[in-house]
């Protein structure tokens, strides 16, 4: 059977091999096109007809031609697509200066503002302007909303930055709510998104890289990091892996995360990702490094540890003690919600002799003629809890509630009455999962985990969810995420970081970045910051 | 290659695991009967035993009681051996007996005088049992005990179980599960005891009722001790847990109960020669539960009334010595604490333990406190 699998697992790699050359060449091939294109001619029209050829005959590109100069003689175009720009700017601030204000100069200074430079430092009011030659450099930035500008007998075009479009405003993210702290989120707006980073960290360190990945879809992403924090492996690391990205599109951080996480084939998640811009700062100021996308509120970051997932940013900002009351709770639930209904088949078709004498009545009360085995009746409520929590989400809002209403009345209750299943495994079904929304980060891998270990259980008994756990164990221990293993501080143990993992010590107490992530300035702040009583002044009467 | 060698090694260490659990069996909570209490007699039939088992009817409990069908079953077998007996239950029951809920096993009369040994073998070699079902004698037939309804539960043998729990009130018997009553039977010297259970009252009326302990040499019940001199069992092996202790008042007419709060007891062995001596320390705490005369107790009054508690508890000590000397029992396990101490000189004394445990010398020390007088400093009317 081994010798088959790996026969297989061979075959596959050769043909990726042989993908991957087939698409070096078509690199290769991309990229000579690209050298063999023509610069912009001197020829106003014969530049606006070679964009034509590229663009086609879209129906959101607009080409205005127009001719300014004290008499019009210079005659130029800007290129734009609709939608993607702000018209006032290109009305009040290109337009306007080009063809209103210089109508007024005298002949010689019309001649001079035929040299692009001029126009370019002197006349357009526009923040952001860049000089371009290629004409695919030109198409390029234009269909990701600037606008080009054309003037005849140059050889060289503007390329102003006029993007602007309709965007969600920045709202209470909804994933993540919480009941203290900022209620901003992340929005669909590459330039929003690092403009919440950047207002959260103002520091020269705080660094923004910016790359674009995907053939069609061009979409431009953003690598930010802490200089002088991250571990530039890190950094470096992250990059190779971007760069290594070839694909036609990338649509959500999704696709980055499927690209670049270091257990492709595992459940768990590798790379944290979060909505909150206070989250992600969080993260950044740890050393974490992360990858904000366009177009998606879901920022990466990375290396992600296991029990990250336990903690919630509103853990930092209420008091310590009950944070650390809500961190064990989250560590019960967790357990609870992998380990219920497994614990329950376990002990009722395996381990009797386990359960407390009037507690085993109950159960076999509860469970006296139920028709299917006490594994099914599990296994079956998991499926429809899913079935129903799936609905749940993809449902219009509306109808939403009357799913919920019939899930929770007939499948509940009337199973129940109909004598279909016990009463308990309902008990148990419910419990496990509200427990396993408590921990968002593991809810998925928890569902897969659940039915793992409920089949174990239902084979095996005890002995089955020992095997279970130990394998998970195992494989957990066996996780990295960009060079940090996966159940650091636990494992390997660091003694100090421990200090944020099953409870969480005052934040003047929390004198260091977690060691797993930081290699370098791993102090985050001074060492006695406890408040304390001002000291008493010694001559009372004095003044200065 | 290394990668394959450490999956299969991997998998060979899971497949083991299958092979290491007891109990793979998997069955479902509705394929079997629950047993809360067994009786074992002799059979009518000569060589034959006779297990009485109270088996739970599930669907009856469930509702409260809506019909007025009882909540148990109650289920009669008959074998050449024990094991034999509870495989007929299947001849006449649907669903196989499931033992480790069992919370009572008692022993008929007959068969305790027999020996036990035989009989309840089973319930300790299964693999099965928790042996935490406590361990009763019947005084008459186990199945009349178990056919005696409860007032208050509705499962007879859970009716004894917490009528077995409810002695230490007075600590005149203590429970006894089958851990204890089996590693006291597998001691050398050490004799087991048991709780004693019988019927008082008339046809319609009739109840339970533990009546003392029942002692044990070897396997065989001998003899039994009531009230007090039970107590004075307990007093040596540690087992009091509350109890009133009457004494009379000092100076004025009248009697005080003293309730007891805290005790323990120590077992101190010495050797000299050939000689065994045993000295066992008691301490004790109690409070003055109610008090008869009217009268303010100063402090030599308290000390007078720790004294005469001494009294009591020494007489009740020696009381239950002097049974067990009569009987020539070891029940308190003064064999044990012999063994422990002298492990060296033991084997000589072991094989000989029966002439020399009556000759022991026991040293009683009992060390009586009065903690508090209740809520109360002197007596409401005085």
């Amino acid at each position: 059977m081994f010798n088959f699998l790996s026969k297989k697992l061979r075959s596959w790699q050769q043909q990726n091999q042989n993908i991957n050359k087939e698409n070096k060449e078509n690199d290769n091939s991309k990229k000579t096109k690209e050298n063999s294109q023509a610069k912009l001619s001197s020829n106003l029209k014969e530049n606006l007809d070679s964009i034509k050829a590229i663009l086609g005959v879209c129906e959101d590109l607009i080409i205005r031609e127009f001719a300014f100069g004290n008499k019009g003689q210079i005659s130029a175009a800007i290129i734009f697509i609709d939608g993607m720009v702000d018209r006032t700017l290109i009305n009040d601030n290109i337009i306007k200066p080009l063809m209103y204000d210089n109508r007024f100069i005298c002949e010689e200074e019309s001649l001079e503002i035929k040299n692009i430079d001029i126009i370019k430092g002197t006349i357009l009011y526009v923040g952001e302007i860049e000089k371009s030659t290629t004409i695919n450099d030109l198409v390029e930035s234009c269909l990701s909303g600037d606008t080009i500008l054309l003037i005849e007998k140059a050889k060289e075009a503007l390329v102003i930055s006029s993007r602007g479009w309709e965007t969600r405003g920045v709202v209470d993210p909804e994933t993540e709510t919480i009941v203290r702290g900022p209620r901003e989120g992340f929005t669909e707006n590459l330039r929003t998104n690092t403009t919440l980073l950047r207002r959260k960290i103002k520091s020269p360190d705080f660094m923004l890289e910016a790359m674009k990945i995907g053939r069609k879809t061009n979409t431009a992403i953003s690598i930010a990091y802490l200089k002088g924090v991250a571990n530039p492996e890190v950094i470096e690391e992250a990059k190779r892996r971007l760069k290594r990205i070839d694909t036609d599109g990338i649509l959500e951080s999704g696709y980055i995360e499927g690209f670049i996480e270091d257990a492709p084939l595992s459940i768990f998640s590798t790379i944290g990702n979060s909505e909150k811009p206070d989250t992600v700062a969080g993260k950044i100021l740890e050393g974490r490094v992360a990858v904000l996308v366009d177009g998606t509120p879901f920022v990466l970051t990375f290396p992600m540890v296991f029990i990250e997932g336990f903690q919630s940013a509103e853990d930092y900002y209420s008091r310590p003690y009950y944070a650390s009351l809500v961190r064990v709770i989250r560590f019960i639930a967790f357990a609870i919600s992998i380990l219920a209904p497994s614990s329950y088949v376990a002990a009722t078709t395996f381990h009797q002799e386990l359960i407390p004498t009037p507690l085993l009545f109950t159960v076999a009360a509860s469970s006296e003629g139920t028709p299917f085995p006490a594994v099914v009746e599990v296994l079956a409520m998991g499926v429809i809890f899913e079935i129903l929590r799936e609905a749940g989400i993809r449902l219009p809002r509306p109808v939403g509630q009357a799913i919920s209403i019939v899930g929770a009345l007939v499948i509940g209750e009337s199973a129940v009455s109909a004598g279909l299943i016990g009463g308990i495994v309902v008990i148990v079904i419910a419990l496990t999962a509200v427990a396993s929304f408590v921990v968002p980060a593991q809810t998925d891998s928890g569902a897969i985990l659940r039915v793992i270990l409920v089949i174990l259980a239902g084979s095996m008994g005890g002995v089955g969810i020992m095997v279970g756990l130990i394998g998970i164990l195992i494989h957990l221990a066996s996780l990295r995420s960009f060079g940090t293993p996966y159940l650091s501080p636990l494992a390997p143990l660091s003694p100090f970081d421990l200090k944020d993992v099953f409870f969480r010590v005052p934040i003047w107490a929390m004198l260091t970045r977690p060691k797993s992530i930081v290699r370098q300035n791993i102090q985050r702040q001074k060492f006695i910051l406890k408040p304390t009583p001002p000291p008493e002044k010694k001559d009372k009467g004095g003044s200065k | 290659m290394r990668n394959r060698k450490i999956i299969v090694s991997i998998i060979i260490c899971i497949l083991l695991t299958l092979s290491i659990s007891g109990c793979w069996n998997r069955r479902e909570l509705n394929t079997f009967s629950i047993l809360m209490g067994m009786g074992i007699d002799k059979a009518e039939e000569v060589g034959k035993v006779q297990l009485t088992a109270q088996i739970i009817n599930v669907s009856e409990l469930k509702q409260g009681g809506s019909s007025n069908k009882e909540a148990y079953l109650a289920v009669r077998s008959t074998g050449d051996t024990v094991f034999d007996a509870l495989r007929n239950f299947t001849k006449e029951s649907n669903r196989k007996i499931y033992l480790p809920h069992n919370k009572v096993l008692i022993l008929g009369e007959d068969i305790a005088t027999e020996g036990v040994q035989k009989y309840i073998d089973f319930f300790v070699r299964d693999h099965e049992m928790r042996l935490r079902e406590s361990v009763l004698v019947a005084k008459g037939k186990a199945e009349e005990i178990l056919n005696v309804k409860s007032e208050l539960e509705k499962i007879p043998a859970a009716g004894i179980s917490s009528l077995l729990k409810s002695q230490n009130a007075t600590s005149e018997a203590t429970d006894v599960d089958m851990k204890d009553f089996i590693s006291r039977l597998m001691s050398k010297t050490t004799a087991p005891i048991a709780p004693l259970i019988e019927i008082s009252g008339e046809e319609e009326k009739k109840v339970l009722r533990i009546s003392g302990m029942a002692i044990f040499k070897q396997d065989k019940w001998v003899g039994e001790l009531e009230g007090s001199k039970a107590r004075g069992i307990l007093w040596v092996i540690d087992k009091i847990e509350s109890g009133i202790i009457v004494v009379d008042c000092p100076n004025e007419e009248g009697k005080m109960s003293l309730e007891i709060i805290r005790a323990s007891s120590k077992i101190t062995p010495e050797l000299k020669g050939d000689k065994v001596s045993i000295k066992v320390e008691i301490k004790e705490e109690g409070h003055i539960g109610d008090q008869e005369c009217p009268c303010e107790l100063k402090s030599h009054d308290i000390s007078s009334i720790e004294k005469m508690k001494t009294t009591v508890i020494r007489a009740e000590v020696i009381s239950a010595l002097e049974k067990a000397r009569e009987l020539n029992t070891d029940i308190f396990g003064f064999g044990d604490s012999v063994h422990q101490k002298y492990p060296k000189q033991w084997k000589d004394i072991e094989s000989s333990w029966d002439e020399v445990f009556p000759e022991i010398e026991v040293e009683i020390v009992v060390d009586a406190k009065v903690r508090r007088s209740g809520i109360l400093i002197m007596p409401a009317s005085s």
